[in-house]
Formats: structure tokens, sequence, C-alpha cells
């Protein structure tokens, strides 16, 4: 065995050690990832080798759908059966693709990976960027014929568009333009609402034909299933559903011809026309029909995946629970009881197969990308539309449901590690040991993924919000942290963000911004008392609420606007079929068909605002280092001939993140603050506000506009992310962080919330790192009911990065044997020698 | 303020100053079984060339001064009461009262203080948050330093009292020390991570400021102790330091010695240069050697010759704990 090997690994064991790897134990063996088949690695080389571009066969079609006879005829119609009409319109013509090697079928767009065109949200922005498609952060590949397409299609949906629809009136341009400059908040629902968790179990257990039978029986006895008459809107809705499933077992035939024709091809290989002719008899089966193989199972829910990317907007479309999903198909595949977790029952050829099904089913989410404008794109870069895949967890009794498929979608993603699927693994008091190790084991890859949730908090959350335990308890995450009960819940999950130190300035401020190059000069918010009348902290929070609860009382009449829209123009067929509730209520779930219903608004900058919060309290009002007006008068200027105190306040005063609970309550009173004003309002479907505490990378923009801050942030950074500490201000290390950040009332946060944690990739390598974070992890979501959590395990090259910018880091764990210090308290020389042992894996 | 003689000082045989402590760090992975904290005391009987924590080494509180923090701002100048400061970074311990206003003014957190007294009390008090994660790991406290020998009260305060609660100790420790005086200690400690310098005491003197017969005996007694099951398991460290431990005649020296008496297990610490940089805040530490990196071929080396002896090396973290000599306590 090579030596540098040896040590580079500590799961290897230096030359005369025991050998610990060959003990046999269930935990250890489970914790080997295995290597991707040689049809994974081709798969996995052509997404990452294929440019990203833009399809235009949604709005051709959508186009050529209006102008066709069946499309002008169809405008006499109630207005949902010409939206499922025109989706039927669209599966029913668009171009089948079948792809080399895939086992799932199914393109997401014309193109290898494309994004899809939704003139209905915000894609006109990408007219912006016409210029200049190649040459932009990610870049987009399109001809010249295809862009004057795009240009004509664009100006073609303009119009149609929601945000056209509901504010392009007299009295609502400032709101329009708001949402092209936002400061105090940005109303993500212009765009869409999708962020969807459907309910995949019912697609594969019952197919889409027990849908479509109920909605047919109610249409032929116009009544609806508990035998009250159904109103002409009822009747409407039972038919889009009709027209909607027409659509996609139209689809999927086409996808089965495709199939047959390529199998019949001379060129095609023996074995790929038998995996052809697997696939195509799958495709002319489900999802109408259950499915009855694992395989078809995958294809079953991959295909109404589509079918909801095609009918309405793509982001946060996630597919839920499918280990708990599957975990029947899986085990009549390996003829298993499949809640063993004795993933060694079954045979090495057996899992080998079953994980490349599986991982080329997560690389068909890598085939769309969202459609954002550069200057979009600031708040929401990533190029990822968030399609979630949740695994583990307890079932609706409370007992463990972790099963080997929980393990296997773990395996498939270690093989390719692509942005897409979103990996969201549950932990409990009962979450098996083999499984929150193989999550670590994928964290060490360094993809960021998993995220692991906590089900005590999150239940809990959604118990607060009327969620019955035992659909509680099967919550599924949408997109990246948003969490709903699957196949029951319709949830504006993304429906806006708000600046929450923004609301600080403003209270600092009688509701306008300090001046200044990144400020507003307009009255921004509510006329709050000048400072010279804030007498005491109480009255500086009490200002601070007026001004959150301002912004979200505008965020809530732009809101009011948009959803009366939704309900006229883009009902959601397909949507509504998979969610428990609108076939019993004959209602869509724009109108608010959903047993449970809900929209969320998240917090941005919670530690930026609740570390000001204590540093004003501290500095102004217990220290009484000066009065309020002199301090106000030096974050006006931005801290201009005061670095002194701007540095003291930065890395002398306490701050959220280090277990110190002063600091921590402070940032606790800033989400509960939030909190309480989301709770007084509800959404004209009749469904209750959640807050949520994520960024995307709103933290970004929405700093770029923000005044300086009592805790040290000069105005322009960016805001601290999600529940996170400011960047540069934990230097606890991470049990500290972890304390604190479950000690925030995240009983609350019915929409979750995102936590990010560092570490550098040498200190928890191998199976030392493995253990460690597993039983840290596994201390802050059970022993101290934490909520969510993302793990960043740093390479070299991020680590240089954060040199460079010293207090992007700080927080980064570095651990070596017997020695004290952390990574941002040393000299650039240091962590240049950390960076390089990192880098060569040696020591 | 006067200057520590290291060799005035032994482990176990101390009176005066009041123990300091200089950091308790959380999440330590590679100090012992488990997740653990390590508690750092402040002074040593030994001055090793390669110190990693070079603030370790004097038993008093100290002032250090961070330049790259600094931003030069004089409020540090500006507070002190005897003219000790005179520009940034710069004092005379000799007019210093260690009054620490300059460290409270500092706005840069560049002016910093070494050492803090802190009871048995407030030791546990910043444990305790800590203890599921330590049960969860199976983990616990290690009492590090600087040498924790020097503090037998305190040292066993903390460890009888973690004991008293199922929490697994461990004492690291440089092996000079009176064994006599320390016996409370180890009486109450779990776990000793035994530190092995140079096998010859001459070079131990000349790089590490002391004789290492006293180490070698006490290892030996300790081996034995924990053999018949009279006193705490015994896990030698060697630390890897290029060109000084590392060379063949001294890890066969020490290979022997293992041999000899029964040890069957040592973890390999590889030298790095992280403590380098902290030497230029103490005001009168000496400039860390120009050691250059260590190559895995000694480290392989090392383990090669440990190996031909019988005795298995690990890496820190990845100790096979079961190979620790004696009986366990628990586990
Ligand atoms: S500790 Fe006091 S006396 Fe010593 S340098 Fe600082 S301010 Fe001056
Ligand atoms: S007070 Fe701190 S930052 Fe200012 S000169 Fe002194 S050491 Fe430097």
């Amino acid at each position: 065995m090579d030596i540098t090997d040896a040590i580079a690994e500590t799961t290897t064991p230096l030359p005369g050690d025991l050998g610990r790897d060959e003990v046999v134990d269930l935990r250890v063996h489970a914790s080997v990832l295995p290597p991707p088949t040689a049809r994974i690695v081709r798969l996995r080389e052509v997404m990452r080798a294929t440019p990203c571009s833009i399809c235009l066969e949604r709005p051709r079609l959508l186009r050529a759908f209006e102008r066709s006879r069946e499309g002008k005829l169809a405008d006499k119609e109630h207005a949902t059966i010409r939206r499922a009409k025109a989706l039927r319109y669209v599966l029913q013509h668009r171009a089948p693709r079948i792809y080399d090697d895939e086992l799932i079928v199914g393109n997401m767009s014309s193109k290898r990976i494309g994004a899809n065109y939704y003139h209905e949200g915000i894609s006109v922005n990408i007219l912006e960027d016409i210029a200049r498609l190649e040459t932009r952060a990610v870049p987009l590949h399109l001809t010249a014929a295809e862009k004057r397409e795009l240009l004509k299609l664009g100006l073609w949906g303009a119009t149609r568009s929601i945000a056209a629809r509901s504010l392009g009136r007299p009295g609502r341009l400032s709101h329009f333009a708001h949402l092209l400059r936002p400061r105090r908040y940005i109303v993500t629902e212009e765009a869409g609402i999708s962020h969807q968790v459907g309910g995949y179990a019912d697609v594969v257990q019952c197919g889409l034909i027990r849908v479509d039978s109920r909605a047919a029986a109610c249409i032929a006895s116009g009544l609806l299933e508990n035998g009250s008459p159904a109103n002409a809107d009822q009747l409407a809705f039972f038919a889009s559903v009709r027209i909607a499933v027409e659509g996609v077992v139209a689809m999927a035939t086409h996808l089965a011809e495709a199939c047959e024709a390529r199998a019949a091809a001379a060129t095609t290989t023996p074995e790929r026309r038998d995996e052809l002719r697997i696939i195509a008899a799958g495709c002319r089966h489900v999802p109408l029909h259950p499915a009855r193989t694992l395989q078809e199972g995958l294809q079953a829910c991959w295909l109404v995946h589509v079918a909801l990317n095609l009918e309405d907007y793509e982001q946060g479309l996630s597919f839920g629970r499918l280990d708990q999903i599957l975990g029947p198909l899986y085990a009549r595949a390996v003829g298993a009881s499949a809640s063993a977790t004795d993933v060694t029952a079954t045979t090495h050829a057996d899992t080998s197969r079953i994980v490349e099904l599986l991982a080329s089913f997560e690389l068909k989410t890598c085939e769309t990308i969202p459609l954002f404008s550069e200057r979009v794109d600031m708040g929401f870069s990533g190029n990822t539309v968030g399609q979630a895949i949740t695994l583990g967890g307890v079932d609706a009794a409370g007992d463990d449901a972790t099963n080997p498929l929980s393990g296997l979608f773990l395996d498939a993603f270690a093989q390719i590690q692509t942005r897409e699927p979103n990996m969201q693994v549950r932990v409990h008091a009962q979450t098996p040991e083999w499984f929150l190790h193989k999550a670590m084991a994928v964290v060490q890859l360094g993809s960021g993924s998993p995220a692991l949730f906590g089900d005590a908090a999150i239940i809990g959350a959604l118990q607060a919000v009327g969620v019955a335990e035992a659909h509680a308890r099967d919550y599924a995450v949408i997109g990246c942290v948003e969490i709903a009960s699957p196949g029951r819940t319709y949830n504006s999950s993304d429906a806006a963000l708000i600046n929450l130190p923004l609301c600080l300035e403003l209270a600092l401020n009688r509701g306008r911004q300090f001046p200044g190059p990144h400020g507003s000069r307009k009255q921004l918010g509510a006329r709050t008392p000048p400072v010279a009348e804030l007498l005491t902290f109480e009255d500086v929070v009490a200002a601070f609420r007026a001004q959150v609860v301002d912004a979200v009382d505008e965020v809530a009449q732009v809101l009011s606007w948009l959803e009366p829209c939704y309900r006229a123009h883009r009902t959601t067929p397909v949507n509504s079929m998979i969610t428990e509730g609108c076939v019993e209520s004959g209602r869509d779930v724009t109108w608010g068909g959903a047993m449970y219903d809900m929209t969320a608004l998240q917090a941005v900058g919670l530690a930026d605002t609740g570390d000001s919060l204590h540093a004003l309290r501290r500095l102004v009002f217990d220290d009484k280092a000066m009065s309020l007006t002199a301090f106000v008068a030096i974050l006006t200027t931005d801290f201009a001939d005061q670095e002194p105190l701007r540095l003291r306040l930065q890395r002398r005063f306490e701050h959220y993140g280090n277990g110190d609970r002063r600091a921590d309550e402070m940032t606790d009173l800033a989400a509960n603050i939030y909190a309480d004003a989301i709770g007084s309002h509800s959404n004209s479907r009749g469904g209750v506000w959640i807050p949520g505490f994520y960024s995307m990378t709103c933290g970004t923009s929405f700093g770029s506009v923000t005044g300086a801050l009592p805790n040290g942030r000069h105005a322009g950074a960016r805001l601290s992310n999600g529940f996170s500490p400011v960047d540069g201000s934990d230097a606890s290390g991470p049990t500290a962080l972890l304390r604190s950040a479950a000690s925030l009332s995240t009983q609350r946060w019915a929409n979750g919330g995102a936590l990010n944690i560092k570490f550098d990739a040498h200190t928890v390598r191998g199976r030392v790192g493995r253990d460690a974070l597993a039983s840290l992890f596994r201390t802050y979501l059970v022993d101290q009911a934490g909520m969510q959590v993302q793990i960043n395990v740093l390479d070299s090259e991020t680590l240089r990065a954060a040199k460079l910018d010293p207090n992007a880091f700080p927080n980064l764990l570095v651990r070596v044997s017997g020695y004290c210090a952390y990574f941002n308290d040393l000299q650039p020389e240091i962590q240049d020698e950390l960076i390089a042992r990192t880098a060569h894996g040696v020591h | 303020m006067a200057c520590t003689d290291p060799a005035a000082s032994v482990g176990g045989a101390s009176a005066s100053p009041a123990p300091l402590i200089f950091a308790i760090q959380h999440f330590c992975i590679h100090d012992g079984p488990g997740t653990r904290s390590v508690v750092f005391f402040k002074g040593c009987p030994l001055r090793c060339q390669w110190c990693q924590n070079p603030e370790s080494w004097r038993r008093e509180t100290e002032l250090a001064h961070k330049g790259h923090l600094c931003i030069d701002c004089d409020t540090c100048v500006d507070v002190c009461p005897t003219g000790a400061l005179t520009a940034p970074g710069v004092w005379d311990p000799a007019r210093c009262d260690l009054c620490l206003r300059c460290v409270d003014a500092c706005p840069a957190a560049a002016m910093v203080r070494f050492g803090e007294p802190r009871s048995a009390d407030d030791v546990l008090a910043a444990l305790q948050p800590e203890f599921n994660l330590y049960r969860r790991s199976a983990g616990g406290v290690t009492l590090s330093g600087g040498e924790a020998t020097l503090f037998v009260p305190l040292a066993t305060e903390i460890a009888q009292r973690l004991k008293n609660q199922a929490i697994h100790s461990t004492l690291e420790t440089c092996g000079l020390f009176k064994l006599a005086a320390v016996q409370p200690l180890l009486a109450a400690i779990d776990l000793v991570l035994f530190d092995l310098k140079l096998f010859d005491d001459e070079a131990h003197r000349a790089q590490c400021g002391a004789g290492n017969a006293g180490v070698k005996e006490n290892l030996r007694a300790l081996v034995r102790r924990a053999a018949s099951g009279a006193g705490p398991r015994v896990w030698p460290r060697l630390p890897i330091i290029p060109g000084i431990t590392s060379v063949a005649d001294n890890v066969t020296g020490w290979a022997s010695l293992l041999q000899e008496i029964g040890v069957r297990g040592v973890t390999l610490v590889p030298y790095h240069q992280f403590g380098a940089g902290k030497r230029s805040w103490l005001p009168d530490a000496p400039a860390a050697p120009e050691l250059g990196a260590l190559s895995p071929a000694e480290l392989a080396r090392s383990a090669a010759i440990l190996a031909a002896h019988g005795v298995q090396s690990f890496a820190p973290g990845a100790e096979d704990w079961r190979l620790a000599g004696g009986v366990a306590t628990r586990g």
C-alpha cells in the first residue's frame, strides 16, 4: 500500500494497524460508497460536458395552440379548461427524445440541458441578456435563429405575464418598479408558485387512473364526492384534471414509441434493445397505471415531474420521500423486507443494478436549469431549480422508517455529485448509525449535500400551524429547506423575501434609509419616531417592529394582487391532481383546494439584525458609551473615521453563534418580531402565512442596498445567510454555533431555515471525521432539537479564497492534534500552511 | 515579570502562582478517544524547539500582540497607566503591572492576554454543555497544556468531577513529573497520552530544555501500573519532527523501549509549522526553527521501525484504543 494514501486517509490504517475496517460491522460496511458503473460515468460526463441552453418548445407550442382552431374554440371555455387544453397540446406535441444509456426516459426540454421558458412568469427578463448570452456567468448557447425566435416569443408572452396582469395598472406600478430593484423585499411569487412536493406515493401505487376516474365520476353525476352538487367551476376543474391526464399519457406514449423505434434500429446493440423495450413497456403502463417494478416507479415519478415542469414553473418541484414511496417496489425487486436495515442481505449485483437505476434517475434532474437574467441571478444564483429528494425519518406512527433504499439513493448521488437533485436527510432519535454515517461519507465529498433536517423541530413546527401529527411526521423537503406534508399541501413556500436589517436601518431614520450610494431617498417605511425620541431600548425595538410590520404589510398587498391572477390565469391541474383535497373539493390548488394551504415569506439577514440589536443595546443603553443620536450619526456616515469603534463592535462585542445567551436572545427577538408580523396574515386561498429563514443569495443583493449596521457591518456588505451567524463573528467552534442555532424559537418557523457550517476537509477526513460529524449532528438535531444544517467541507481551493477574504470563512473549523487556534486568527503565512496541508492530504 | 526557568518547575512539584488556563477548545477529534474538549493549562517544564503552543510555556499571565490584526490606533498606548506600553506591540515587562487595560481597550482584538485563573467550577461550567456530545461520541475531556501535572490540585478536581458524571478524562503529558505528587491526578484519570520526544538524554536536554531520565522512568512506572490495573491506561505519542525525532536511531530507541515494556500501539503525530506564527505574538519567544515539511517517507519509515518491534502506529484520532495497556474503566 502507498504510504501517502495511508496518511492522507485515516480510515486506511498505517502499516501495522489492526485494520479496523476489516472488523465486520454493518455500519462500516455501509459507509463505503460503491463506485459508479461505466454507464453512470458516461452519463455523468455527458451532463458535465453539455452546455446550457434555452428551450423554446414550450412557448412555441403554447403560441401555436393559441392560434390553432382548438385554441380559438377553447377561448370560449372556462379558463381552467383552456389552460388544461394548452398543457395537453404541449404534452401531445413536444418531441420525445431518448438519450444513450439512460434507464429512465422523458426529456425535460428539447435541449439536453435547457431552461424551460415560462412567459407567465419572469422568463422575459432573459431578453436583458440577449446580446451576451454566451458570455454570462452562466453561459447559454443559442443559434442566431433561436435568438430571433426567443425575441419574438418573448414579446408575445410579455403581456401575458402575471406581473403585467396584476401590477400593470395605475397605482400599482411603483411596486412593479420595486420588483426590478428590490430593497425591502422581493416578491418571488411574481415568477411562479411552483415549489411543490406532490403525492408521488399515489402516483406510484394507484396510477393517475384513480384520480382520473374520480374526476370522471363527479362529472358524470354532477356531484362532488360528498354528494353535494358541483358548480360550474368545480365541473371545469374536474374536466381540467381529465384533460391533463390525457396529455401526460400522450407524452408517455410518444416516449414509448420513440424507445421502440430506437430498439428497432439496426445500430442498436442487443443489450440496449432489451433495455429500451423494458423502458417502452414501462412508459405504456405508467404513470396511468400502478407501477409494477422499481424502474416503473421511478419512471412514473419522473413523467409526472416533467408534466409539472411544463405546466407552470419549475422552481422547487420536489419528489418527496422516494425511499418510502418506492420501498415496497424495492423489496419486491430484491425479495426482502424493505424495512430490514441489513443492506448486506441483497446480493452485490442486485444492489449495483439498483444504484445504477437510481443514479440514472438522479441524473435526469440535471436536464433543467432556471432561466434568470444576470440581474435576477444576483439574488438567486447557483443555477439550480431545487428538485429535492427526502430520505430517512419517521413514519406516521413515529417509528424509524429508514430502509435500504434510503442509503442507496445516497450511494447513487455520491457517484454523480451534480448540482441537482437536492439530497435531504431526516434525522431523529432512532436514525440508524449506518445511515447517518453514509450521509456523512457523502458530505465528506464536499458537494454540500445532503443537508440534514431534525424531525423533532420540523414536525413540531408543522403541527403548530395545524398540520395533523401523522401528516407532519410524513414531511418532505421542498427545494432547499422548505417543508411540507407531501401530497397534501399547497405552500407558496417561496412567495417573498424580506430584508430584515433594512427594517432596522429604517427604524433608526424615521422610515428612510441613511444617505449614501446604497440608499434610496424615498420614504420606504413607516414614519416611526425620530431617534431623539427613542429613549429606551424598548423604544428602538418598537420602531423596528413597526418597520417589519410595514414591510410585511406591503408584501401582503402585492400578493393580494397576484393571487387572483393565479386563480384566473395560472391554474395547475397536474399539481392539483397530486394534491389531496383538490378532487374532494373540486378546486384547483390555486383556488384553495389543498388540504393544507400556506404562503411563506423568508427573512434575510437574521443574525445581522440580532447582532445589531445586541450591539446597540450594549453600547448605548448598557455601557452608555454614547447617545443613540451620536451612534446613529456614525452609522449614517458608514463609520467614517470610526474604524476603531467599528472593529470593536465586530471583534469585541458578543455575537450570535458563540453560545452566548445574551447575543442569541437578541437574534431570537428579531426572529420572533418577524414571525409575529408574518403570523398576522393569511392568504386569499384561506391558508396561513408562515415564516422561513433562508436567503438564497439575496444576502448579496439586499446587502448591496442596505446601510451600515450597529454590529459594525459596512454599508453595502452582504448580509448574514439563513440563520447562520454573521461571517466573521463565530469563533467558539461548531458545538457553540449549533447550540446557539438550536436555542432559537424554530418551533415557529413552519417554512424552515438554513444553517451553514464549514469544515476544513483535512480536519474531518476519513472515518474519524465521519464519526465526529455524525455524533456532532445527532447531538444537535436530536438532543438539542435543531432544525436544519448544511455542511460544507471545504477543499484547498475554497480555503485559498477564504484567505483572500478574511471575513468570509472565519467560522471554518481547523483542528490539529494538541494545537490551539482559529483559522481567522492566524497570520496569512500560517493559513497558507493549512491550505497546503489540505491540498496535499499530508499530515 | 520574572521569566520562568523551565528546569525549576517540574510537574507535581508546584506551589505558588494560581493555575492559569489559556484556552478550552471543543470538538477536538485527535486528542484521545471520540470527540473531546481540550483544557490547555498554562506552564510547561519543557521548551521543545518545535512547540506548537508557545503561549503555553510560562505559568504567568502574558500579554501578547497579534501584529496582523493591529490597526495602529495607539489606544493601548493611551490607556497604559504605567507607561510600560510605548508603541503598539512594544512594552517593557519590567514596568508592566498586568493591569490589562490595554487588552480591554484594544478595539481590534490585537492586544490579548494568555492565561486566566479559572476555578474547577468555572471549567466544569464551560465543559458541561458538551457532555451530550462526549457521550454520543464516546469522547470526553483531555487535560493538556502546557503541562497539566504542574497543577495537580485543580487538574485532579476537574478530572474527579468529570468521573463523578461518568465523563471520560485523558491526561496529555510530557512525562516530566514527580510520580508520587501526581498520584491523586492519576487516580482520577482514565487515559494518559504520554508524549515521547528524544530518546537520547543529551539530545532531549538540547532540544527540550531538560533531560529525559525522569520521563522514561515515569513511562515504565505508568505502563507497569496500568498493566496491573493500578493506574490509568497509557498510550504513547511520538511527534515526528523532521531531522530531530524522525531520525532512525531515535525511533529505534523508543521502539525498543516500548517493545520491552509491552506497549503495542503508538500515535505518530506529524510535525506541522502552524505554531510558528504564534511566536511573533509573544515578546520574548525565540523564533521557531526552520525544519521544512515532513515527508510521508519519514513517517512511513518511523512506522516501519515501530512495526518491526511489534508496535503499531496510528495517525492522531485513528488509534485503536483496545491496544492501550491496562484495564479500561469503561467501554
Ligand atoms: S497591562 Fe497595563 S501596565 Fe501592562 S502594558 Fe497593558 S496597560 Fe500597560
Ligand atoms: S489598541 Fe490594539 S489595535 Fe490599537 S494600536 Fe494597540 S494593539 Fe493595535
